[in-house]
Order: C-alpha cells, then structure tokens, then sequence
C-alpha cells in the first residue's frame, strides 16, 4: 500500500512530521502498536506457551502418568525404533504427496476452463459451486464416503442390481487409497479457488503469442503459463499438503487397520497418556510443515486462498 | 494452406475446449453425488442408510429434532460459535490495523506468526493445549477451553480478510477528515468503519462457520461436551444412521442459507439504500414542488 503513496500523501506526511512534537510522536508511535495486544495475549498465552510446552514434553517423559521433567531424546528414538510407527510415517509422506498431486492434477484442468471457456458472468456462481461443499460439515463428507464405498453401500448396491458383480467389493474402503481418495474430495475445492485466482490474473495472450510462435499447447503452459502462476500453484500445494499431512479423520473413518496416518499415532498416544511420545511425533509433522513454509515462504500469497 | 491450418487449430480448440467441459461436469457430480446421497436417504425409510429406498418419511427428521443429545449439541454448538465469532473478530481486526498500517520491522515475520495457527497441522494445536490446559494448570477441559483453541485458529483467517481489505484502503480520506476537524473516533465511525465493515462481517462470518465446522481442536479440548461434529463423529464411527443423515440436511439447508444471506446482504443492502434515495429524491422534489 505504500508503495502506491503519490506524492500528495508524501507532502501531507511530511507536514504531519513538522507539526508533531517527539512526545506526540512516541505516544502515537505506541498507540499504531495497541491493536497487537488482544492478539499478542491470545496468541502468546495460548498458541505460542502452549507450542514451547509441547517442544519441552517431546524431550521429557512420562512416569506413571506423570509428565516428569528428566530431558531425553528418548521420545525419538522409541520412535524411530518401532517399525510400525516408521513404515507409518513413511506412509503418510507418499499418501500426502500423492493426494497433493491428484488433487492439483484434478483442479489445474478445471480452473483453466472456468477462466479461459467460461464468459465472466459464469465464472463466480461456477466458482460458488466449488465452494459450497466447503459450507457443509467437513465430517458428514467424510462420512458419505463410506455410505457410498462401504460393503452395502450405494456403489456396491448399484452394481449389485445392474448384475455386474454379486458380491460386494471389499476393497473400496479401509484401506490407504480409501483415504486417499476421500482427500482428494476433501481438499479439491482449496485447490480450484487458488489456482483460479492465479489463472484470473494471467494474461492469455502471453499464451497464444507462444503457440502462434509455434509452441505446442502444452509446451507453451508448461514454460509460458506455470512460471508466471507459479506462486498461486505453490500456495495450493501447501495449502493441500500441510492439512493432508496433519489428517486425523479421514484415516480414521475410511482407512481402517492398513490407512493410519501418523495423526492417528499422535491422538492415540495422547488418548494413552503417553503425552511425550506423542509430542513428539506431533512435532516430527511440524517440523516438516515449517520446513515447507521457509522453503517456499517467497511464493506463499495468503491472500490469494482467503483475502476475498 | 494457412486457411486449412487454422480450420485444423479450430477444430483442435472445440476437441480440447469439450473435453476440459466434460472434466468440469464430472468434476461438479464428484462434488455433489455424496451430499445429494446424504440428502436423499434422510428421507429414505431403509434405516441402514443405503439403497434399495423403500419408502418416503420424515420419521428421520422427528427422531432427529427430539433427540436429547442432538439438541444439546447443537446448543453447545452455537454457544461455542458465538464466543469465538466475538473473540475472533475483535482480536482479528484490532490486529489487522497495525499490522498493514504501522511501520513495522520485521513485517514478514509478524505477518507469519499472526498466521502460524492455520499454516500447521490443527492437530499440533489440539494437543499442545490439551498439555497446557491439563498437565500444566490442571484446569477441567470444559466448553471454555475449546473456545480458546477454536478462537487461535479463527482468528488469522479473520485478519487475513481485514488486513487485505485494508490495504485497498485511501488513507488520505482519513487525512482529509482529519483535516476537516474530524477527532479519532469520528475518523473510526464514519469513515473507517464504512470502508472496512463488510470486511469485519465476512471476517466474522468466516469464523462462525469455521467454529461450526471445527472438529479436531475441539475433540481435545471439550472434555465432557459434545458439538455436533463431535456427536456426528460418535455416531458415524458406527455407521452412518438415517438420523445423522436428517441432521446433515438441516444442516446443510442452515449453512447454506447463512451463506447466501451473506452473500446477498450486500446487494440487499445496496438495493435498499438506492429505493431510499429514489424515495427521498422523489420526496424532494415534491417539497420544492
């Protein structure tokens, strides 16, 4: 926004700078800073406290229910010693990053068409479309999947009375492509709108210019179009990648024994009392989430995905 | 030759112009098959939630409306709702102010800290004040504390609508009312408000529905309580019921009508300001008449 000041505003500023005497300066100085302290209490007191203790608890550990302040890195390393838990984390990290893909393999095509075929009155009622299932329950979306997929459910009914199969497929549910597929339905809709938002602000000039130069279509996307939607494409990435990687729900409605995602190894050890260990697995996901966020920090426009 | 080649690019255009259609309309049946199949067995007499319909009923929706336990969900619900609504908006917009409008060093690193909450796993905030709240202070989880958590992860999102709202906003119009004599507060009132409530609004119903929606922070932190997904969430661990399905509808028929009212109240409000004018002009004129 200040890069936007014209001169005028330079001029009153600086009259303003003029008139005001250095004690005036340092209270209003103070008072532009007044609106961070509800925010700097409720964050500081409860966000950011809170995150300190759960760092402090992954190298702690847990005596007779009892959080005992012996530091270790036991937490870790029991983690790192138990297959299970290392071939889950293994798991969710391919689960997250192909679901990410999918997910913006499926919504890329969509978002192209809704800002290049679709005339601009249609655009923001097609887009609301999108966006609908995102007003409904997060859970209940969830759940219809297994209504859908499940033993008697309606897919397996269906086919059932057309006499394509007679018995039920099993394989639809309770297992990590279950899961996979429901993240996709769950986080679709993040995807489209940011890709979307990047694509609006593209010029499709710029991309026939290229392919009246001789550029196959997809030639030109792939080296016209993407670097210059590159930000809004990483913002979806993440946007998809770090709730994914975080999931709880879903692994645990629709991924049965062989869907575990390493959110349900945090709940469960929490659910144990075995409040470190859990700790610090909660911590091995974050840590890999901030790692994301410095790494593409530059490219993250926020208010692409909610400023609107 | 260049005419065939751009009947060729043509018709290349209609194939590929087709088919991303064709991608579009499957893409909007994936999106809506599962929410119309939850709205249709609720008036479905088969109890197990599935196909063949054998009859239609409302008896879902009776069992539903006077179920004990959904009532007092639904209640919990709403109450959790409004506190964090009122926490969120007023922290999130007292901190969108300074954080666009100050000179800030360091602004980056502000900006991510306000909105660390939703960049990681909702799941780290969940336990982090689980530990906090019980291991540390010993306090009860209770309806408060889950308020607490949901009002963390509310907030960014509603400084993230009102500080990009406020960054399209002329502050020479506040220099000009200043000018004019106007004090701070009159400045806040008639000129900064205008300007920015509708971002507030949005803000604020951003957070209602996000509180409405919210499941894993609150599963932590209720204790005892249920809110409606943490009631759903016991029920459909069992299976989806009829019930459930009846609750889903009245809910999706509710946030949908929230949200088209948020929708058209800036247009109603528009429409209704511009009848008054006409009116008032109208009425003008009859007085110099």
């Amino acid at each position: 926004m200040t890069s936007s000041a014209g001169p005028a505003e330079a001029v009153v500023r600086g009259a303003g700078a003029i008139r005001a005497r250095p004690r005036a300066v340092l209270t209003s100085r103070l008072g532009e800073y007044a609106g961070f302290s509800p925010v700097l209490v409720l964050f500081g007191g409860f966000f950011f406290a809170p995150l300190v203790l759960i760092v402090a608890y992954s190298f702690w550990q847990v005596v007779d229910y009892n959080v005992v302040q012996s530091w270790t890195l036991d937490n870790y390393r029991y983690f790192l010693s138990v297959p299970t838990y290392v071939r889950t984390f293994i798991a969710t990290l391919w689960m997250t990053a192909l679901a990410t893909v999918l997910t913006i393999g499926i919504a890329f095509p969509f978002a192209y068409w809704l800002t290049r075929y679709v005339s601009r009155s249609w655009q923001r009622p097609l887009l609301l479309l999108v966006i609908i299932p995102f007003w409904t329950s997060y859970l209940l979306r969830v759940a219809s999947w297994i209504t859908i997929l499940g033993e008697g459910g309606v897919l397996n009914r269906t086919l059932e009375a057309l006499g394509l199969i007679h018995q039920p497929l099993s394989f639809l549910l309770y297992n990590r492509w279950a899961v996979i597929f429901v993240l996709v339905y769950l986080y679709f809709p993040f995807a489209a709108l940011t890709l979307f938002s990047a694509l609006e602000r593209f010029d499709w000039n710029q991309l026939k210019a290229a392919m009246d130069l001789g550029a196959p279509p997809l030639t030109a996307i792939w080296r016209i179009m993407l670097p210059q939607i590159r930000p809004g494409v990483i913002t979806a990435v993440i946007f998809v990648f770090i709730p994914i990687l975080g999931e709880y729900l879903t692994p645990q409605l629709v991924g049965g024994v062989d869907g575990v995602m390493i959110g349900n190894l945090v709940v469960n050890f929490f659910v144990g009392a075995q409040y470190t260990r859990g700790a610090a697995i909660a911590l091995l996901i974050t840590a890999i989430a901030v790692a994301m966020l410095i790494l593409f920090r530059r490219s993250l426009v926020l208010e692409q995905v909610y400023g609107r | 030759m260049a005419a065939e080649n751009a009947d060729v690019v043509a018709r290349h255009r209609r194939v590929v112009r087709a088919g991303l259609g064709a991608w579009a309309v499957l893409i909007y049946a994936f999106l809506f098959v599962p929410i119309a199949l939850l709205m249709l067995f609720s008036f479905n007499a088969n109890r197990y939630g599935t196909f063949p319909i054998t009859g239609w009923t409302l008896h879902w929706y009776e069992e539903a409306l006077s179920n004990y336990q959904i009532q007092d969900a639904v209640q919990t619900s709403l109450q959790v709702a409004l506190e964090v609504t009122v926490i969120s908006t007023v922290v999130g917009t007292a901190a969108a102010f300074p954080l666009v409008r100050s000179r800030l060093p360091f602004r980056g690193g502000i900006r991510a800290s306000l909105t660390l909450p939703i960049l990681i796993p909702g799941l780290l905030i969940g336990v982090a004040l689980l530990s906090y709240f019980t291991n540390l202070f010993n306090l009860q989880l209770s309806i408060q504390t889950a308020v607490i958590g949901q009002a963390v992860y509310a907030t960014p999102f509603v400084i993230l609508v009102v500080a990009s709202r406020l960054e399209g906003f002329d502050r020479l119009l506040e220099r000009a009312a200043s000018d004019l004599g106007a004090d701070t507060w009159k400045r806040l009132r008639y000129i900064v408000l205008p300007l920015i409530g509708p971002a507030v609004v949005a803000g604020a119903l951003f957070a209602f529905t996000l509180s409405l929606d919210e499941f894993i922070i609150t599963l932590f932190l209720i204790g005892g309580h249920n809110t409606l997904p943490i009631y759903i969430y016991t029920q459909v661990k069992f299976g989806i019921t009829p019930e459930v399905n009846a609750v889903a509808t009245m809910l999706i028929a509710a946030s949908l009508s929230v949200s088209l009212l948020a929708f058209a109240t800036p247009a109603l409000g528009r429409l209704a300001r511009r009848r008054l004018r006409t009116a008032w002009s109208v009425m003008g004129s009859d007085r110099t008449a």
